[in-house]
């Protein structure tokens, strides 16, 4: 883990501010919620579980409505008009915690499917960009197969090829590692630091993955209760964080 | 195999008795099959049986249908042999295979002769298996050199046939018409199914879909419409499409009685079918529709691509009950009067010259229908095995 993280611009790529979200049940999920992510940045997001973080990025590609406050990626307000929805979703791509690879399709087809019925691209020239992106998350050989015979740790660097075919200005990750036996998180981690080091790509995670934090990212939030308790670059978060709720939370996890 | 059968002396015991039940049932089968039985009923009725009146002149047109079936079907069979899924191996014969081929050789060879058809139809059916065989050899051959673009279209090639077999059937575009009232028998019976099975999966999807909708109207019309047709029995679904649809329509719009029945089955088999799908739609975890929405892919794209080839698959063996038990009760069109297997059976033993001859002419039935089911059975597994993404488990 050598090279040096690119700066991110002062281009603003997610600007959330004061976002509420309350359940249908009634749980009061999002409390003022705000993070403003510029292009080129990594952003890690840590927290309790419950604290609100993976709903918080959901809200990011509209996945969670809410029900105050405002969201703005990419320039674009989201709001409940579909059209609006459907053009932010394609340029933020998303990795899950369960991969949620189609397991009906093969590797290629899941990374086909969506620029050429979304993109309305040429089949040929996007088989072969989906080849060299499997190339580049190591599993070229794969292609053929179906998610099912994979393990886990191929399948979400797949699901990660799956995103970045669409040729996303964003990519949130929601707990990428969390489902990973130990031996397949590495694997993936490095993945994602390839991305953020050599194609400056802005990212969102969602993870507990320390030294994946303290290595990779431009600054790391702490959520808690729905809100947004502390930002600071890593070498400041893990050693001299300024709030109580984050000293409390480093002391259980480190 | 013999600790299980012979384990014990009450297990001996169990065994032989078994064993000899079942062997003096096969041999009372057997006996009254080939000694008391009176085959005549069957024999001297067998085109009444297969097509029921449909004028003898015209009958070259279903010779053809049945021809371009089997070579469809031969196609389709070397085609699937010849192109194995991606990520397994296929033998282009496999022992399978063999036993098929055999088995229609010895079907076609002797159930005509054994009807002791016509020499010239009798060549007529042995033409139509060589076909369908030719064909699946030709297809299995040279089934790769077939450029991509013909393959992808070749699927297309079923509805086609099915619009050109109703052609055929029913006259028109210089055809001589053959109104529905003179279709009868195995035709009549295959007809009311296969429409019947086909206008009810969409419809069915529709409503499963709709079930699950967001829009209230949209959801509580789906509900309301399969808890009715799911309340009512059949048969009373049927007198109510023989005699509602007439007051329904003015005069000249209202469908032959034979249309009518086949709409009424295919709304019954519609609510049967949403059931199923929707329990299909529900085993798909949120997370896939989620996966899709989040690439930017419509709901409609995300329904057509992602969840519906998933839900399909988890509800096909449950669908394709349902076409089994739709396939059956075709049986009902009887009742309003109508020349299928059945009516045509009920009119074939009120015939004097065959009095008495029920059990010859319900087991006819029977075969008939099981050989259906069977091929309806086997199909579904096959193409089951062939969706599996897991073939290792």
């Amino acid at each position: 883990m050598s090279s040096a993280l690119q700066p991110p611009t002062a281009h603003r790529m997610i600007e959330a501010s004061g976002v509420h979200k309350w359940y249908p049940n009634g749980f009061h999920a999002l409390r003022g919620a705000s993070l403003s992510v510029h292009r080129g940045e990594v952003v890690v997001i840590m927290g309790p579980s419950g604290s609100g973080k993976s709903t918080f990025i959901r809200t990011f590609n509209a996945l969670e409505d809410f029900q105050q406050g405002t969201i703005t990626v990419d320039g674009i307000a989201l709001s409940n008009d579909l059209r609006q929805i459907d053009a932010i979703r394609r340029e933020v791509g998303m990795v899950f915690q369960q991969f949620n690879l189609f397991p009906h399709l093969t590797v290629l087809e899941n990374l086909t499917l969506a620029p050429v019925l979304v993109r309305r691209r040429d089949r040929a020239e996007v088989e072969a960009q989906a080849r060299a992106l499997l190339q580049r998350v190591n599993i070229a050989e794969q292609a053929d197969k179906f998610p099912g015979q994979l393990s886990g740790g191929q399948q979400q660097r797949v699901a990660i090829a799956r995103s970045l075919c669409m040729e996303p200005k964003i990519l949130l990750f929601d707990e990428p590692t969390s489902a990973l036996d130990p031996e397949m998180v590495r694997e993936v981690l490095e993945v994602m630091q390839d991305l953020a080091r050599d194609e400056g790509m802005t990212m969102v995670v969602v993870t507990h993955e320390v030294r994946f934090a303290r290595e990779v990212a431009h600054r790391v939030v702490l959520m808690d209760h729905g809100e947004v308790v502390e930002e600071a670059p890593p070498e400041l978060f893990f050693t001299n964080p300024s709030h109580r709720r984050t000293r409390a939370f480093l002391d259980q996890i480190l | 195999m013999r600790a299980e059968l012979f384990g014990s002396p009450g297990n001996s015991a169990l065994t032989l008795a078994l064993l000899a039940a079942l062997g003096s049932a096969a041999f009372g089968l057997l006996h009254w099959g080939l000694v008391q039985a009176r085959w005549a009923v069957v024999r001297a009725n067998s085109t009444l049986f297969a097509v029921g009146r449909y004028p003898q002149e015209q009958q070259w047109r279903l010779w053809l249908l049945t021809a371009l079936l089997a070579a469809a079907a031969g196609l389709a069979w070397g085609l699937l042999r010849s192109h194995p899924r991606r990520d397994r191996g296929g033998d282009l014969w496999p022992q399978n295979d063999w036993i098929a081929v055999g088995l229609l050789a010895a079907i076609a060879l002797a159930v005509p002769w054994w009807l002791r058809l016509d020499p010239l139809i009798q060549g007529r059916w042995w033409g139509i298996t060589a076909l369908l065989l030719l064909v699946r050899w030709a297809a299995g051959h040279w089934g790769r050199r077939l450029p991509a673009r013909v393959l992808a279209l070749l699927p297309l090639l079923w509805p086609l046939l099915y619009l050109v077999g109703m052609l055929l059937i029913n006259g028109g575009l210089g055809l001589l018409p053959v109104p529905p009232g003179d279709w009868g028998g195995l035709l009549l019976t295959l007809i009311a199914a296969s429409f019947a099975i086909l206008l009810c999966f969409p419809l069915g999807v529709l409503l499963a879909l709709g079930r699950r909708s967001d829009l209230p109207l949209l959801r509580w019309g789906s509900v309301l419409y399969i808890e009715f047709i799911r309340g009512a029995p059949l048969i009373t679904l049927l007198f109510l499409g023989q005699n509602m649809i007439g007051f329904l329509l003015p005069g000249g719009l209202a469908p032959d009685r034979v249309w009518r029945a086949a709409w009424v089955l295919t709304f019954f088999a519609a609510a049967y079918l949403a059931e199923a799908v929707r329990a299909g739609l529900v085993a798909i975890p949120p997370g896939q529709l989620e996966a899709a929405r989040s690439l930017g892919l419509t709901i409609p794209q995300a329904l057509r691509t992602v969840v519906l080839p998933q839900a399909l698959r988890v509800a096909l063996p449950t669908m394709v009950g349902q076409f089994i038990s739709l396939l059956q009760d075709t049986t009902m069109l009887s009742l309003v009067g109508l020349m299928e297997l059945m009516g045509t059976a009920r009119t074939v033993m009120a015939n004097p010259a065959f009095l008495g001859r029920n059990a010859e002419v319900y087991l006819t039935l029977a075969v008939l229908f099981w050989c259906c089911c069977a091929a309806l059975g086997l199909g579904s597994r096959a193409l089951e095995r062939r969706l599996d993404p897991n073939p290792a488990s």
